[in-house]
């Protein structure tokens, strides 16, 4: 053992302390306490991304214009104007975003188009993440179950996603209602077979085994077991819905079955700019940019909360 | 040099290397001035819990630390080579996989599931030496034959799922040793086997090491496999190899006094009735600075000096070194005096008296118990005519392999299937089906469980108190908040563990911690039967002996039953007043626990016990496996029965069996 | 396996023949104006309209329809188109669009297929590098601005800047190239990212590491290890691809005025053809049906677990 250090003769040993020393359990049981708390952690990781940070502020600030303009603003998006001069104006101090073809002025178009869109969108994020946890769960804990869900989450999802938007606001007449049908009537399932798959690794894990043998009642297994380890795919889905909702609607209006033209929603805005695109970019360009600002903040939102509630990038 | 013990060349040297990770932004320092030299042709075996750092030490000699690691001091030197110069992955695989290789604990997940066992063998062949394809092939298919894999030439073309566990152990060391290396490190090469089987590979890298000449490196915690296999033994705690030695040296002459428990603490040494001695509470925090001897805060028995100053090396002889106050001069009295008292406790201890069953009365009954799954459309009987009762105040072991249905069994009494086929009685009534409220809120107030794996059995995201009050939550069993609290206090006292504890969250603590928890949260209900599923098989050994004492002090405390499922032997033996030993489904032999392992009976009881790893090298070596196979059995027309052969032993044979049995209990007289 | 062929392929059946009972019972709740071919509602009265109406058999029970489409079907008569091409059979206009989108949709999945999956291996190659990042960036415009932004600024200032054709001309070979491209977009993005996620969720695996302690450079155990694994989930949802550039096509085709069925579709919906719009529908929803089971079937050829477990 050539390396080792054998017994220092430069230092000096007290022989007394080569005596028994107390004995403290509690020095041996030392786990190094860190207070850590699951929810602290994952909003610490997830703010700790400066972009994310910004992103938060910047979409939270449109979202709040966009329902505060429509009560201070006393312009009225839908006011045509029946003067040569007043339409297609570029961007001014009068008009922020120029006017339409119509006259219309486009920067309180835009801010009345976030609210409808976005309210559209939230609506359906909630019914397809609501109701697809709900039917996820009935579904994870009931086998039987399994032959007719699949079934129809292959029948739902085997048609294109566009062509079955398509197929049912065609049938239906437009409105904010079927628009929200069409979508919401497509996501739930596609939402419950995610959570399904959550809730029955879930349901097979042994502290939920350990509460079924402790007589725990469903409605306490909900709520302690399940819910705090889906919550923030919750959120996750939830924000991952709004831009597709988003860009469902731009879609449809695209072919040509969206909400009638005197609906402000941000789809027909942009649709409506698109026309006139090539004399007037300008009629298309800024509402466009509003909606991809929303679009891609939820997006990047929905990832980075999913990474940041995962205990494992916990810093 | 010349005189420490080893007879060839040193071909590899380790020499106070530290190791730092880099970990959330805090740096853990994994290894704190590790040696370690290895000669031609010998075994070694590195021991110890885990986080003591040996897996980070041997990966670190083929250059596989994880990203945010480094060695930040000493020298790695293999032969003329240093490799801390070792920079680029070029340099590495010059003797990564061909010079040192190594196998990992798991052979389910070493392999990869889509390419056939063959191609992976090839390939390193082809790569490390430049083969041809088609001479590789025959190369691997020969490795193959080498490594006990039967009919080799058809098996190359397979996927590993279509290998068992212990055939894709053969597969990896086939692998590892395509290339002839000079070390073969094997991780916990046995740990996620069978008995049986881990048996058979051990003495396969036996046999490759004679015949190839390697140097082996066992990393493990199992001193039973160390007193198997090892010339040398290194004992490695906190970072640093505390002592090292011969194998005969560190099992009957071990100085360190961390070594010294790792020996105390296994079962096979406890004698019944009694505390397993055990080492207090869990390995140090290597995020903090560790000052004097790392073990000093778990060692009753530790020194003041233990705190202060950390240890040098002494030599105890030329052979065996040990870092640790004790071999101080200064320290020859107080060493002294433990040594007395420690052989005086040894010989106060008297085993207790064996569970009288003659007036015992019956707790639960199990009747044709028979549980069926559904897999890929097909049905499997994962429990099948099981049948045995359970006496109030004993301790019932079932002990099987991996799949063979126990846990199934555990879980069946405990009502988690819904429909399963037979009967289970309760205090004289059935259990099975469909019960009112009452009844069930009864049950869960007399039975409760004990789960296997405390990371998975705890609810991450609720609070110690509330998993610890669940029960009392459920039916309202507290009269109020103040109730309640106090009721958690006393529990979690009784455990040993801090009240403290309550208000945090269950990740903060280690296994043994977190398996204590979960045993708070089945007693909180004032249980009198309890179904422990492996509760300590995926603890560290030292840990092991925390909660098997626990376990026991428990049941005299609170006159429990248990149901204990296991697949350790020795455990069992240490624990159970009567042992049900079960094997695809069906238990094959039940009998009082010294009966067992003085008269078995069934051949596959037999294999099982043979196996059974021992932490002496003397024993161990010569042990004889005896190879148990269901074609023993001709059960074509003679249907097996379970029958009571003598009084309390139960056996699953057919009449022709029986015969042999009863000739073979009369010899024995 | 044999088994497992038969059991899939009667699945699929009974997922077709509820999807196009479904759609058909759907497209019954139209509104009967949408039948008339053009200028007939002003045109006529009340009673030749009924009689119309009768004569087409538009006024029986929806399932007598449905059993008289498929009847017709199996004929080859897929009914007459109404409004887009007044009286045109439906299916000579199929047999003259099909092949179009055919060749578009193959050309962008192809190119889909061999760009994404090289974006994805770079950027597990250049991980949390620029390579990377260049990578996450083209995502997250893709998956998260609506496509139609994204395809439109292409098609208008792309095809200045490099001088290319701004609708689609049957004989100008360069007219293909944005079409293709556009279609293929959210394909590659999508390859991109999963391999991607698999391949870095295989790098931890033990299989992988034991593959690096046998000596092999990280090079090879990145394409004969890593790859093949990756690739496997990915082979499940290659007939979602087929989905999505189904889906894009309606977009682009109409976008640059591809004599395709996407395109087709769109007008027949804007000009409120139901005949045309309930075929069409129905055949993009039966060719997703086909994909699934076809992705599925190439699973199991390429996962050697799945042969095993369905054979025992």
């Amino acid at each position: 053992m050539e390396n080792n250090n054998k017994t220092d003769s430069s230092r000096i040993l007290n022989p007394l302390k080569f005596r028994a020393a107390v004995f403290d359990s509690m020095l041996s049981e030392d786990t190094g306490y860190s207070n850590y708390s699951y929810w602290r952690s994952t909003i610490r990781t997830f703010f700790k991304n400066k972009a994310v940070l910004a992103l938060v502020v910047l979409i939270a600030a449109i979202i709040v214009m966009s329902f505060v303009y429509p009560m201070v603003s006393d312009v009225d998006p839908n006011k045509v104007s029946l003067f040569i001069t007043d339409w297609n104006q570029r961007p001014s101090a009068e008009h922020w975003f120029g006017t339409d073809t119509l006259g219309r002025d486009i920067w309180a178009r835009a801010w009345y188009g976030v609210r409808n869109s976005f309210l559209l969108a939230f609506c359906i994020a909630l019914s397809d993440v609501g109701i697809g946890m709900i039917v996820g769960a009935i579904w994870g804990y009931n086998k039987k179950l399994d032959p007719i869900m699949i079934e129809i989450y292959n029948v739902i999802t085997n048609i294109p996603s566009t062509v079955y938007l398509v197929l049912l606001a065609y049938i239906m007449n437009t409105s904010y209602l079927t628009l929200f049908i069409s979508m919401a009537s497509r996501g739930w399932i596609v939402e419950a077979r995610f959570f399904r798959n959550r809730i029955l690794s879930i349901r097979d894990s042994e502290y939920n085994v350990a509460s079924r043998c402790l007589g725990t009642p469903m409605r306490r297994i909900a709520t302690k077991n399940i819910i705090p380890h889906i919550i923030s795919l919750i959120i996750m889905e939830a924000a991952l819905c709004i831009p597709y909702s988003i860009g469902s609607e731009v879609f449809l209006g695209f072919v040509g079955v969206g909400l009638p033209v005197d609906a402000i929603t941000l789809g027909n805005i942009v649709n409506h700019g698109r026309a006139s695109f090539t004399l007037h970019p300008y009629q298309m360009l800024l509402p466009t940019i509003i909606l991809c600002i929303i679009t891609v903040a939820f997006y990047v939102i929905g990832n980075k909360f999913a990474d940041a509630s995962d205990p494992r990038n916990h810093v | 040099m010349s005189n420490n013990g080893h007879t060839s060349p040193k071909i590899f040297s380790a020499q106070d290397v530290e190791i730092k990770f880099n970990l959330r932004g805090k740096v853990l320092t994994a290894l704190r001035g590790a040696s370690l030299d290895l000669y031609e042709g010998e075994t070694l075996a590195i021991v110890g819990e885990s986080g003591c750092g040996k897996s980070v030490f041997t990966k670190s000699f083929i250059g596989m630390l994880d990203k945010n690691g480094s060695i930040t001091g000493g020298k790695i030197q293999y032969r003329d080579e240093d490799l801390t110069n070792y920079k680029t992955e070029k340099d590495w695989l010059k003797i990564r996989g061909k010079k040192i290789a190594m196998v990992f604990q798991d052979p389910m997940t070493s392999l990869n599931p889509v390419r056939t066992i063959g191609e992976q063998i090839t390939e390193v062949i082809t790569w490390h030496f430049g083969t041809e394809h088609e001479q590789a092939k025959k190369e691997a298919i020969e490795i193959l034959k080498k490594v006990g894999i039967n009919d080799a030439e058809y098996r190359y073309k397979q996927y590993p799922h279509e290998f068992s566990g212990g055939m894709r152990q053969r597969v990896v060391i086939a692998t590892a040793i395509a290339c002839r290396p000079e070390i073969l490190i094997c991780d916990e090469p046995t740990t996620a086997l069978d008995v049986t089987v881990q048996a058979q590979i051990l003495n396969l890298i036996r046999e490759l090491q004679r015949e190839l000449k390697m140097t082996v490196v066992y990393i493990t915690h199992d001193l039973g496999v160390v007193a198997n296999v090892a010339d040398w033994v290194a004992v490695m705690y906190a970072g640093q190899i505390v002592e090292y030695g011969t194998v005969h040296e560190i099992f009957n002459e071990a100085v360190h006094p961390y070594t010294k428990a790792l020996l105390q603490s296994m079962p096979q040494l406890g004698i019944k009735g009694h505390d397993l001695y055990s080492i207090k509470g869990t390995p140090p925090n290597l995020f903090k600075e560790i000052r004097g001897d790392a073990f000093a805060p778990r060692n009753a028995d530790a020194m003041d000096i233990d705190f202060e100053e950390e240890p040098p090396v002494f030599n105890v002889t030329d052979t065996h070194y040990a870092k640790t106050w004790l071999l101080h001069p200064y320290a020859e009295d107080y060493r002294k005096s433990l040594d007395e008292r420690d052989a005086q406790i040894k010989q106060e201890k008297k085993a207790a008296e064996p569970f009288n069953y003659t007036d015992a009365e019956k707790l639960l009954e199990v009747k044709n118990l028979t549980v069926k799954f559904k897999l890929g459309g097909k049905e499997f009987r994962a429990v099948d005519d099981v049948s045995f009762d359970i006496f109030k105040g004993e301790t019932l072991s079932l002990v099987g392999e991996s799949g063979s249905g126990k846990t199934t069994i555990g879980r069946a009494i405990m009502r988690i299937y819904n429909k399963v086929d037979g009967q289970i009685i309760f205090r004289d009534e059935p259990i099975t089906g469909k019960l009112d409220r009452q009844k069930k809120k009864k049950l869960h107030m007399e039975m409760q469980m004990i789960f296997q794996d405390p990371m998975a059995s705890l609810n991450e995201r609720a609070k110690v108190d509330y998993i610890v009050s669940e029960g009392l939550y459920n039916y309202h069993l507290f009269d109020n908040e103040k109730d309640r609290l106090e009721k958690v206090e006393n529990i979690m006292r009784e455990v040993g563990l801090s009240s403290e504890f309550a208000s945090r969250f269950p990740h903060e603590f280690s296994g043994g911690q977190r398996q204590r928890i979960g045993i708070a949260r089945s007693l909180v209900m004032n249980p009198d039967f309890i179904v422990a599923d492996e509760p300590i098989s995926a603890l560290d050994v030292s840990i092991r002996a925390q909660v098997i004492n626990l376990l026991n002090k428990l049941k005299r405390e609170r006159d429990l039953t248990y149901l204990f499922i296991a697949h350790d032997l020795s455990v069992v033996r240490f624990i159970s007043d009567r042992i049900a030993v079960i094997n695809k489904g069906r238990i094959v032999e039940l009998a009082e626990c010294e009966e067992l392992f003085a008269h078995p009976l069934h051949p596959y009881t037999k294999a099982l016990l043979s196996a059974v790893p021992y932490p002496d090298p003397d024993i161990e070596r010569n042990k004889k496996l005896l190879v148990y196979n269901k074609d023993m059995h001709d059960y074509s027309t003679d249907k097996p029965v379970w029958t009571e052969i003598t009084k309390g032993h139960f056996i699953l044979a057919n009449s022709k069996e029986l015969e042999a049995y009863r000739k073979e209990i009369e010899k024995q007289g | 396996m044999g088994k497992y062929i038969l059991k899939r392929t009667l699945n699929s059946l009974l997922t077709v023949i509820i999807v196009f009972v479904a759609v058909f019972m759907l497209l019954r709740l139209m509104p009967l104006s949408g039948y008339f071919p053009q200028d007939m509602l002003k045109e006529t009265d009340e009673a030749t309209r009924m009689s119309y109406l009768r004569n087409q058999g538009l006024l029986d029970h929806p399932v007598k329809q449905l059993f008289r489409f498929i009847g017709n079907l199996f004929q080859g008569d897929l009914g007459r188109s109404l409004t887009v091409y007044p009286k045109v059979p439906i299916s000579t206009l199929l047999a003259e669009k099909i092949p179009v989108t055919a060749a578009f949709g193959f050309s962008s999945m192809l190119l889909g297929i061999v760009l994404g999956l090289s974006l994805g291996l770079l950027m597990v190659r250049f991980k949390d590098r620029w390579g990377d990042r260049l990578g996450t960036g083209y995502i997250l415009i893709v998956r998260a601005i609506p496509n139609l932004i994204y395809l439109f600024f292409i098609q208008v200032w792309i095809s200045l800047w490099f001088n290319l054709p701004m609708v689609f001309k049957k004989d100008l070979p360069s007219s293909w190239i944005l079409p293709v491209i556009c279609l293929s977009l959210g394909s590659i993005a999508w390859y991109a990212l999963w391999l991607r996620r698999f391949m870095v969720d295989e790098e931890n695996r033990d299989y992988v590491k034991f593959a690096l302690v046998k000596g092999l450079p990280k090079k090879q155990v990145l394409r004969r290890h890593i790859f093949k694994n990756a690739i496997i989930p990915l082979v499940i949802y290659l007939p979602s691809d087929l989905l999505f550039i189904i889906s894009g096509s309606l977009v682009i085709e109409s976008l640059y005025a591809i004599p395709g069925t996407g395109g087709l579709l769109t007008t027949a919906i804007k000009s409120q053809d139901n005949n045309l719009v309930q075929v069409i529908v129905l055949m993009y929803a039966v060719l997703s049906v086909i994909g699934v089971f076809l992705g599925d079937l190439l699973v199991a050829a390429v996962d050697p677990r799945i042969k095993l477990t369905e054979e025992e």
